[in-house]
């Protein structure tokens, strides 16, 4: 196994394994600025309904999620796309984007005298980026400082037993060389704690992976006044054959192997502060897209995707690496896999399939292109809390 | 014709996912071993490795994922019909027993 990748070094001492340029829209009114100016230029962007008559612990998730986008180390550079008379404060983000040591520009479409002027200026700052980020050569990093986060999405009845099954053997193997794996998904968690607190590096660690746990069960009832085992397993998953809570939250949590031990809890916007296996307690709904973004606001890498029926979802910031433990599936949607875990289901041992994951992690950090990101999905959702 | 295969997701487990649609008196093989299925089971589905008395647990992934509500005979179809969910029941002695020995060691 090969034990570095080529990735670009940050001001600050981060690595990168993109030099992505990231447009951001400061408000709901900027959008179609912002992504004319990422249609001319080929620049990723974040566009979003928010950033005005904001409650302020709602535009504190909005800003939350604006800047640890523009933090993750995939990024080279930050044009901020403003109005003019929004919430959201364009000079302190930048001041904290700045301070990370990455080249940050801020333009207002009144203050550039309207829109076709503000993409204009937008265009050029773009450009000038561009220009600097294709010339920074790649160096030689250790695997330990990848940090991934680990999902799944588009089951069927190969995810967990071949797909996520490999994860969990990449994460093994990841965590052994030194490397960073987060997991979500929390709504997956209940049906598990017992599973996941007995992984815990320690018995506070275990006791907070409880008490969240804990806390999503009550919430579920005080909101709809039903527990999770009464909606979970939903039909759809008992006709697909899985029987209980357990076994569905257990498939989920299959992603974190058999060794490595969870460190510790991180929130929305914290990086992981070392080493190891590190879960991820985002409050927000289940959709896929959420995970995913906090993810890339933890300042993941890349996003290692399972799925059996095929989901195409990606990243702003990260390639999103797509896997299928269903060999049907990859036949059928080739545009859309990176991997092929079904060979487990054809006598492949997991280890093998494990270590020809993380083969194939390497060289998408490297710089070859993720399906996701050839397929062009970009995508980026603000993780909201449940509205109550 | 391809032969018809069941995974194991570990190896203390007494159920197997079918990887096809399996008919009753079919051999599928288990790593390398073969199981006569005792009825019909539909694609992703559980098969008893051995039988399951009632009230023992149904071991999947290496741990109980449910209590047998009947006896499950080898070969058999394992799933709602003779399965009872006791996930709510595992988290909650679970976590209070963690919550009893972590006052404990404080």
């Amino acid at each position: 196994m090969r034990g570095t990748f080529n990735g670009y070094e940050r001001a600050n001492g981060e690595v990168g394994i993109r030099n992505y340029i990231l447009l951001l829209s400061m408000v709901h009114c900027a959008n179609t600025v912002t992504q004319q100016i990422a249609w001319r230029t080929g620049a990723h962007s974040i566009t979003h309904d928010f950033g005005c008559v904001e409650f302020a612990d709602q535009h504190a998730r909005t800003r939350l999620a604006l800047l640890s986008a523009a933090l993750n180390p995939n990024v080279y550079a930050v044009v901020l796309v403003g109005l003019g008379c929004e919430q959201t404060d364009h000079d302190s983000l930048m001041k904290e984007i700045a301070a990370a040591g990455k080249p940050v520009s801020y333009v207002g479409i009144q203050e550039s005298g309207g829109p076709g002027e503000a993409v204009a200026v937008g265009e050029a700052m773009a450009r000038a980026y561009q220009v600097e980020a294709a010339v920074q050569a790649r160096r030689p990093y250790p695997v330990s400082r990848l940090v991934l986060g680990v999902q799944c999405g588009g089951s069927d009845w190969t995810t967990a037993l071949s797909g996520n099954i490999t994860i969990g053997a990449m994460t093994d193997l990841l965590v052994a060389a030194g490397g960073s794996v987060i997991i979500s998904e929390v709504a997956g968690f209940p049906g598990s704690e017992h599973i996941l607190a007995e992984r815990a590096a320690n018995p506070k660690v275990g006791l907070e992976i409880i008490n969240m746990c804990d806390e999503l069960r009550a919430e579920y009832v005080a909101l709809h006044g039903q527990t999770i085992e009464a909606v979970n397993p939903t039909p759809g998953n008992k006709a697909g054959g899985i029987t209980t809570l357990v076994e569905k939250s257990m498939g989920n949590v299959k992603k974190m192997g058999m060794d490595a031990r969870i460190q510790g809890l991180i929130h929305a916007g914290q990086h992981v502060p070392g080493p190891g296996l590190w879960m991820l307690d985002l409050r927000a709904p289940a959709i896929d897209g959420n995970a995913t973004s906090g993810f890339a606001m933890s300042g993941a890498h890349m996003d290692v995707f399972s799925t059996g029926r095929g989901s195409p979802l990606g990243n702003v910031v990260m390639p999103v690496l797509k896997l299928t433990g269903n060999p049907r599936s990859y036949e059928e949607m080739r545009g859309l896999f990176d991997f092929n875990a079904g060979v487990v289901l054809q006598g492949v041992s997991t280890a093998e399939a494990g270590e020809a994951l993380l083969r194939r992690v390497i060289e998408i950090a490297d710089g070859e292109e993720s399906r996701s990101e050839i397929n062009g999905d970009f995508e980026f959702i603000i993780p909201r809390e449940h509205t109550k | 014709m391809c032969e018809l295969r069941a995974l194991l997701a570990d190896p203390g487990d007494n159920v197997a996912v079918v990887q096809q649609k399996v008919t009753a008196g079919d051999r599928v093989w288990v790593n390398g071993t073969a199981v006569t299925a005792a009825e019909d089971i539909p694609l992703g589905h559980k098969m008893a490795l051995k039988e399951i008395p009632v009230n023992a647990m149904v071991v999947k992934y290496g741990v109980p994922i449910g209590r047998a509500s009947a006896v499950i005979r080898q070969g058999e179809h394992a799933h709602t019909h003779n399965m009872e969910d006791i996930t709510g029941q595992l988290c909650r002695e679970y976590a209070a027993a963690f919550r009893k020995k972590a006052g404990e060691e404080r």
